[in-house]
Order: C-alpha cells, then sequence, then structure tokens
C-alpha cells in the first residue's frame, strides 16, 4: 500500500467543513479523483502532499503516518516520495527545461542516489513522454502548454517517488493531447514502486483509469 | 540553491543593477568623503612640524595658516621687520623665519625667506627637511626647489628660471634676472614639495625697479655687484613663522605679540587655527554625513521593496519548490541570500570605487594644497562600517523573508 487515508476531514477558516472519501492506492494503480469545484479536491491534494496541516483523520504515505511528522518531516516525505504536476504555470521561467526537470532532485538525497545521472534520465524520461531532446534546452516561454506539463511530469517522476499527484494536468490541453498526454504518464511509471492520483473534473478522462473516486458535492 | 538565487537575480537583472548601483555610490560616498576628511585633517597637521606661532597682520588666523603654510589664498596685508625685529627679542622667542610670499614660478608659490628655514622647519612630526641634490641658497641668485616642483617641470641642479610677479601665470616675469637651482629637496609630502625657495636679499632685488606690479627701472643696467647686501634686506615681510624656547610659554607668547604696541600683529597658534578650521568644517560635514546615511538607507529600502515587490509575481516559483520539497526556511533563505548577495556585491564594488575616488581626489588635493594622502584598501573601521549596512540589508530583508516563510507555512499550494 502506497497511500492510505481515513475519515480525512478539513475544516476551512471560513466555517465550511469538508468530509473525504478513504482512499487507498497501492503500487500501479491510476486512480482518479472527480468532483465538481467546490468538492474540496484541491485540499485533499493539499493535504497529500503535505503542506496543508492534517486536522483530523489520518494519512499514511508508505510507512509515514503523517500525524507524527513535523511539518518539517513532511516536507523531506514530499521531497522523497511524492512528485506533483500542477495544473498551469508549472515551470519556473528562468530555468531551462532541462534544470526545471532536475529540480525534482533538488531537496532530496533519496531521489538524487536513485537517479545516479540526471541527465540520461531526464533525456529517457523526455523521449518516452514524446519530448525531443533539444526542446530541454529551451526556456519555458518557448514550449506549449503540452511540452511544458511533460517537463513537469519528468520533473514530478525523477528518482522514483512512490506517488504522483497531479491537479488537473490538462485542463489547457484539447481532448486528443489529453488522452496522449495521460496515457505517455501513465506509460511512464514503474507499476511495482508508483501509483497516480489524478484529480479533475474532466469525466471525459474516466476511461483511462484503473479506478474513480467521486468527491461529495458540498451542496 | 545558490545556482537557483542566481538564476532569480539574472532573471530581474535590471532592478537588480539599479539597486546595486545605489547601494554602491552611497556607500562609496560615505567612504569616500571620510577618508579624504581624515587625510586632510592628517596632510595638513603634519605639514606644520617645528613651526610653534604664525606671526602675521591682525585678522584670521586660519586665514594666516592658510595662506603661509598652505599657499592657499593670498596676504592681505605685511609686517614690517622691524616689528619682527621687536618681537624676536622678546625672551619666549627662540627663533625666527622671516618669509615674504607674492611671486610665482609655472604656478608655483616663490617663498622667499632664509636659509635658516631648512633647518627650522619639520614635517611628519619631527623629521627634518633634507636635499636630495645641491645645498640651500647662499647667493643672491640661488634657488631651492620643492620635489615636486623639480620633478614636474624637470629641473636640476644648476637648472635656471625667471621668477612670475604675483601668483597668476599671467603676473608679469622678472626676465631681468635669472636663478640658478643650487639644491633640490627630498619629497615630504608637505606643501613645501611644491614650493621654490629664494633668499629675503634675492627677492628684493628683483623687486628693486618695480611699482605697483609694473617694472619700471631694469636690472639690466643696474651693475649688482655695487648693491650692499644690507640695503636689500626688505622693510616689509609677509609672515614670519617663530620658534619658542619652551612649549609651555605658548598661550603667553602668543598674547604678547597680540598685545604688541606698535603694529597690528597677531601670534598664531597653527594647530589651533587649523582645529577652528576643522570644527567650522565639522558642522557641515555632520549635516552631510546624516544626508549620506539617509542615501544609503533609502538604497536598503529600494532593495527590500524590489524583493517585495517581486514576491507576487514569483508566488509561482515559491510553489513549485514547495511541492519538489523546499521548506519554509528554504524559500525565505533563498531570500535572504539574493539580499546578502546584493549587498556584497555592492559592498565589493564600493571598497573599489573608493579606490578609485580617493585615488582622484588624493591627485587633486596634492595639486591644491600640497597635501599627500596615504591611499589603502580598506581600514578596520571602513570594513566595520561596511559590515554595519550589510547587517542593516540583512535586518531589512528579514522582513520580505518572514513573509515568506509565513505564507508558505499557512498556505497550501497556491496558483
Amino acid at each position: 500500500m502506497i497511500l492510505e487515508t481515513s475519515a480525512l476531514t478539513y475544516a476551512y477558516r471560513t466555517g465550511k467543513q469538508l468530509r473525504f472519501p478513504d482512499l487507498q492506492v497501492s503500487a500501479g494503480e491510476k486512480v482518479l479523483l472527480v468532483g465538481v469545484s467546490g468538492s474540496g479536491k484541491s485540499s485533499l491534494l493539499n493535504l497529500i502532499a503535505g503542506v496543508l496541516p492534517l486536522q483530523m483523520g489520518s494519512i499514511s504515505l508508505k510507512n509515514f503516518q503523517y500525524g507524527q511528522l513535523s511539518p518539517r518531516a513532511l516536507d523531506s516525505v514530499r521531497a522523497n516520495h511524492i512528485g506533483v504536476i500542477f495544473q498551469s504555470f508549472n515551470l519556473i521561467p528562468y530555468l531551462s527545461g532541462f534544470e526545471n526537470a532536475h529540480i525534482g532532485l533538488k531537496f532530496s538525497h533519496r531521489r538524487r542516489a536513485l537517479v545516479g545521472r540526471p541527465r540520461e534520465v531526464i533525456e529517457n524520461l523526455a523521449t518516452q513522454l514524446g519530448l525531443t531532446i533539444d526542446l530541454l534546452n529551451q526556456k519555458p516561454t518557448e514550449l506549449s502548454i503540452g511540452q511544458q506539463q511533460r517537463i513537469a511530469a519528468i520533473r514530478a517522476l525523477i528518482g522514483q517517488p512512490e506517488l504522483i499527484i497531479a491537479d488537473e494536468p490538462t485542463s489547457a490541453l484539447d481532448p486528443e493531447a489529453t488522452t496522449l498526454f495521460m496515457n505517455q504518464l501513465n506509460d511512464s511509471i514503474n507499476p511495482q514502486t508508483q501509483a497516480v492520483v489524478v484529480v479533475s473534473h474532466n469525466p471525459s478522462i474516466i476511461p483511462l483509469f484503473d479506478r474513480v473516486i467521486t468527491l461529495d458535492d458540498p451542496q | 540553491m545558490i545556482r537557483i538565487v542566481a538564476a532569480a537575480i539574472r532573471s530581474r537583472v535590471v532592478p537588480t543593477i539599479l539597486v546595486i548601483i545605489a547601494l554602491t555610490t552611497s556607500m562609496a560616498l560615505l567612504l569616500t568623503v571620510d577618508r579624504i576628511q581624515q587625510a586632510t585633517k592628517k596632510g595638513f597637521n603634519q605639514s606644520l612640524g617645528g613651526v610653534d606661532l604664525v606671526l602675521g597682520p591682525r585678522g584670521s588666523g586660519i586665514e594666516l595658516v592658510l595662506y603661509t603654510v598652505f599657499h592657499l589664498g593670498k596676504p592681505t596685508n605685511n609686517i614690517t621687520t622691524e616689528t619682527l625685529k621687536d618681537i624676536e627679542r622678546n625672551p619666549f622667542i627662540e627663533w625666527a623665519i622671516p618669509i615674504a610670499l607674492g611671486d610665482s614660478h609655472r604656478g608655483f608659490r616663490v617663498i622667499s625667506t632664509t636659509s635658516e628655514y631648512f633647518d627650522r622647519i619639520q614635517f611628519d612630526g619631527d623629521q627634518s627637511l633634507s636635499f636630495i641634490q645641491g645645498r640651500a641658497f647662499q647667493e643672491l641668485n640661488e634657488v631651492v626647489l620643492g620635489s615636486a616642483v623639480a620633478s614636474e617641470l624637470g629641473y636640476r641642479r644648476g637648472s635656471s628660471i625667471f621668477v612670475t610677479h604675483g601668483s597668476e601665470s599671467l603676473g608679469r616675469t622678472h626676465d631681468d634676472f635669472a636663478f640658478q637651482v643650487s639644491g633640490i629637496l627630498n619629497p615630504t609630502g608637505t606643501p613645501t614639495d611644491r614650493a621654490i625657495f629664494v633668499s629675503l636679499e634675492g627677492y628684493e632685488l628683483i623687486h628693486l625697479g618695480w611699482k605697483s606690479g609694473s617694472k619700471i627701472v631694469s636690472l639690466d643696467n643696474v651693475d649688482i655687484s655695487q648693491i650692499p647686501r644690507e640695503r636689500l634686506y626688505p622693510e616689509t615681510i609677509t609672515a614670519a613663522y617663530l620658534g619658542l624656547s619652551s612649549k609651555l610659554n605658548l598661550f603667553r607668547a602668543s598674547r604678547s605679540i597680540n598685545e604688541y604696541p606698535e603694529e597690528a600683529v597677531s601670534g598664531v597658534i597653527p594647530g589651533v587655527a587649523l582645529a577652528e578650521l576643522w570644527s567650522m568644517v565639522g558642522s557641515v560635514d555632520f549635516v552631510f554625513r546624516i544626508f549620506n546615511w539617509l542615501i544609503i538607507g533609502v538604497s536598503l529600502i529600494g532593495m527590500v521593496t524590489m524583493t517585495l515587490s517581486g514576491l507576487d509575481s514569483r508566488t509561482r516559483e515559491l510553489t513549485i519548490l514547495r511541492a519538489v520539497g523546499a521548506t519554509p526556511v528554504h524559500l525565505a533563505s533563498m531570500v535572504l541570500i539574493e539580499t546578502i548577495l546584493i549587498s556584497v556585491i555592492s559592498v565589493l564594488m564600493a571598497i573599489g570605487l573608493v579606490r578609485l575616488s580617493t585615488g582622484i581626489a588624493a591627485d587633486l588635493l596634492t595639486r591644491w594644497a600640497g597635501v599627500r594622502i596615504e591611499l589603502t584598501w580598506i581600514s578596520l573601521a571602513e570594513f566595520s562600517v561596511l559590515m554595519i549596512i550589510i547587517l542593516a540589508g540583512l535586518m531589512a530583508s528579514l522582513l520580505p523573508a518572514t513573509l515568506v516563510y509565513r505564507r508558505s507555512l499557512a498556505q497550501g499550494f497556491s496558483h
């Protein structure tokens, strides 16, 4: 089991309170979380990523119980075991594609050690995701959105973190490109050790996933 | 992480350079003014060696010291040699050296005096004047050059020179009487280096046929050897340097000269006159310094403003760094490293700029007042001033750093 949550509840400062369904994700699984806006998809991802403090319920990633970890330790769990892909603006504008991908190793000894030769690994992942090597030398502004999302995917995948989480990673792509990207992403993970959790409000991608979990409509 | 910071700075290179320029120039200004001031004081004070009192016409003591010792400004009045003789009889006075000023040679001042000048006048504490070439003047037509005069004009022992009437190079030349260089002094770093010395009698001689700035009778038709030396001793002089038998009597001697009944003269203690000058300059200087610190403060605020205004546009990059595992402390220290880098670069550039500007200023000061400034890269006191500035910059950038820290702690991934 890679990820397990139970009785997870989050209360906002506004007083709104959300109760999330329990998750169990094991290696090789591709899980889609769907929900309308306001259903707390992003908050759930933030909780899993360890950047929002756990209030009620429990989360465990591999052997790490979030409730027992300091914020600092949570940061290091994220650095070592989680890769994150955002909806858009995924790259640091003044770094090249390669440097943006390489940043995934910056804060993790474990992932650096697993990678060994970063250039080779990044170039392999790029090819796997359908990028040409020369695109790695471009600045984000010179890349299409699809290419930027693929660089972000390399950053998330490099160093074999167990959990890849993606927040609406295809919302800026057309339906064809969406399918292609999701397939390439799903093909790039190691089914023995890695799992993918994607959040989306786009039902058209449901067929690409092993399992779909619907978040409650707060209304 | 330094690499990311460096790339971040490079991405905002124009505002960063502007902030660095503001910091660099304001720091350099502070240090340059400070250095020139200290060096000027030191230079002026060490030019006064050996002279206990300056005897001159009654008036401003500062002015008297400036035009006699530093050749700045012009004498307003003369004093009679009669008075000097009387005052020499005063038991406090051990020696007196008369000087007469007014003429020049290619921009360098001519000082007419007695050859005792070279024995009595000292510099840099208690160093005596010495000759690199030749000896003091003895004959009417002999002249001694300060080291800078000789090197800048290329004169050697035996060179012959004409003296120009007045201090401007436009004045008329005493072209009927040539002086021969009898000796050249060693460098001293004082106005002496830029002076030309002749005997009182030689000076009197070239003015014999002159009235109010123009030549009436030429020396060409005069047999100089027929003029008895005593007749050439002047009746008036510009001033005289006095030495006392005991420094304990300094103020008493000064007072008794000020009370001399026959002529309106004063005995000025050069150190006191200079102290008055520094205190006059000091109040202006104080205001200037306050403004200078304000400029530095404003530059630091500029740096923090740049960082703060950059934070919003950098939310994205901070979020990405959070996502790959950067802790809030990482992000806050990135902001700090950035400002430290800017401050350190500014400080290094300021040190270079100070070196350059004091070099130029020192050159100007040497030409203007003959005072030489010692150039150093940086002193301990200056270093601590710069450290204070870096520290102030660090303190100021704690604001944006804390902001980044708290934001990234309180919010999840924000877009």
